[in-house]
């Protein structure tokens, strides 16, 4: 297949962006559940 | 959370058949050759992101309108899945150009207003990094992205207009030009599937903008503890 | 009309205001100025270039003149809270903006106004026969660069690193005018000059599509 690199290229790097962005959605989702963890026990604690 | 991964083994997987139809079922160009298959990954994102920007438009002349911090959250998360699924275009279209036309960029009518379109909801978001209190960080981004959803079709007038007063040869032709009837099929099962495909990022990262919701009321609770 | 009555009240005020000290016009001019020069240093400013370069540095130089230039606007309203006194004073918070895009426009076409001759002078150009057409676009071009201007400085007034962040959504949403005004400038400099109506008809498109958008929308920019 002619230009086959670039055909590779295109799909790989334009599937690598949203996986990438998918994975700092996950990334940032899971640190705010711990947050959110955290904070509930606080408050378990403080009552 | 079970249907979330649901969702997304549904879109992975479309987009999968979508990938495979791209190159095994779509008959191949004539001038181009097998190259031109990078067409129905790249003008899919393109449609998939104009789709979720008129999403973000509509959610946030909502918020404008009814003030609840969901059409705020729909509104970033558009806005961001958007310039995802542009970004992607950007990249995509020089590597098909590069290899055909011998240019990685031309400064041709779609070309330009796709990259001001980018650059828009680049500031949209950079914005709203800027404004601190939640209420006015909504209201103050939702006024701009009415401003910038209005302007992209004003942009795209303007630049072709001035593209006609310089002509330059036109690449890329759209996907309405003389497209095999097969082609078209494969095009719009493509089209189909990254719709779902952003759907799903969308509905991820909603999620994430709700939990930063979640984190700030109870930071603010404990505060006042 | 109460609406009107009460902007031609405060477009008195903005323009009594910068009369008085003069200090932001004085240095809008000079820094166009200085754009036009320094971007002249890019290029060889011959005749045939300057011809084609020419309109599209000076419509650059009125740009960020202009972000620069509209960064005041409601920034020196939030001192003593007058925004908020303007707020009471009339009833529709879209005078407070209409005053303020016709100062800002009657400031911006001042300077380019100012700055014309001595552009002509630059790069021995004669507008004579064209000034007309010239000043319908530069009145449309301002005037489109004032209302989104405006809008966009009563967000930034608002948020931090507004030096920065007015130009930063400014410049991208003023493309069309860029665009069109600096081909209706090209046609109006070059050796057989016309006026080409298409473009008056795009800037006109979107001074008033834009002024609707602020209509429709501009109490929400002014709210506490």
């Amino acid at each position: 297949m002619k230009n086959l690199n670039s055909i590779f290229a295109a799909y790989m790097i334009g599937w690598g962006v949203f996986f990438l962005f998918f994975v700092s959605i996950v990334k940032r989702t899971r640190d705010l559940q711990s947050e959110v963890e955290r904070l509930k026990k606080n408050m378990l604690r403080e009552k | 959370m079970l249907r979330r991964i649901l969702f997304g083994a549904v879109a992975i997987g479309l987009v999968a058949c979508a990938a495979y139809a791209a190159f095994y079922v779509a008959p191949e160009e004539r001038t181009m050759g097998a190259i031109q298959r990078i067409f129905y990954f790249h003008a899919a994102t393109a449609w998939a992101g104009e789709t979720t920007f008129f999403v973000c438009f509509v959610a946030n002349l909502l918020y404008i309108w009814k003030r609840k911090p969901h059409y705020d959250w729909l509104g970033v998360t558009c806005a961001e899945v958007g310039a995802a699924c542009i970004t992607v275009v950007l990249i995509t279209g020089p590597i098909w150009a590069k290899p055909v036309w011998g240019i990685w960029w031309t400064w041709d009518a779609r070309l330009t207003s796709t990259f001001v379109l980018w650059i828009l909801y680049i500031c949209y978001l950079l914005l709203r990094t800027l404004v601190d209190e939640p209420e006015r960080r909504a209201l103050l981004s939702a006024l701009f992205g009415v401003f910038a959803f209005i302007d992209v079709p004003i942009v795209f007038g303007a630049i072709r207009w001035w593209r006609t007063q310089h002509p330059a040869p036109v690449i890329m032709g759209g996907p309405g030009s003389g497209l095999d009837p097969l082609m078209k099929k494969v095009f719009f099962f493509n089209v189909l599937a990254m719709h779902v495909f952003a759907a799903f990022l969308i509905v991820q990262r909603y999620f994430l903008e709700k939990a930063k919701h979640d984190v700030a009321l109870l930071q603010r609770e404990a505060e006042v503890r | 009309m109460a609406l009107l009555s009460n902007a031609a009240v405060l477009v008195g005020k903005e323009v009594r205001t910068e009369f008085r000290s003069r200090e932001l016009l004085s240095t809008t001019i000079v820094f166009v100025l200085i754009v036009v020069v320094v971007f002249s240093f890019t290029f060889d400013p011959t005749t045939n270039e300057s011809r084609r370069f020419g309109p599209g540095l000076l419509w650059m130089a009125f740009l960020f003149a202009a972000s620069l230039m509209l960064q005041p606007c409601f920034l020196r309203e939030q001192v003593n809270d007058t925004l908020s006194a303007l707020r009471l004073a009339v009833r529709d918070p879209f005078a407070i903006f209409l005053a303020k895009i016709a100062a800002n426009t009657l400031f911006l076409l001042l300077t380019e106004l100012l700055m014309l001759p001595v552009f002509a002078a630059l790069f021995n150009a004669s507008f004579g026969a064209q000034l007309p057409g010239i000043l319908l676009t530069f009145l449309l071009g301002s005037l489109g660069i004032s209302v989104v201007g405006t809008a966009l400085a009563a967000i930034s007034a608002q948020a931090r690193m507004r030096e920065l962040l007015l130009p930063l959504l400014l410049l991208p949403l003023l493309t069309p005018i860029l665009v069109v005004s600096t081909e209706v400038t090209i046609r109006l400099m070059q050796s057989e000059p016309y006026l080409e109506w298409k473009g008056i008809g795009l800037m006109a498109a979107f001074d008033a599509v834009f002024l609707t958008v602020l209509w429709l929308f501009g109490e929400y920019f002014l709210e506490e």
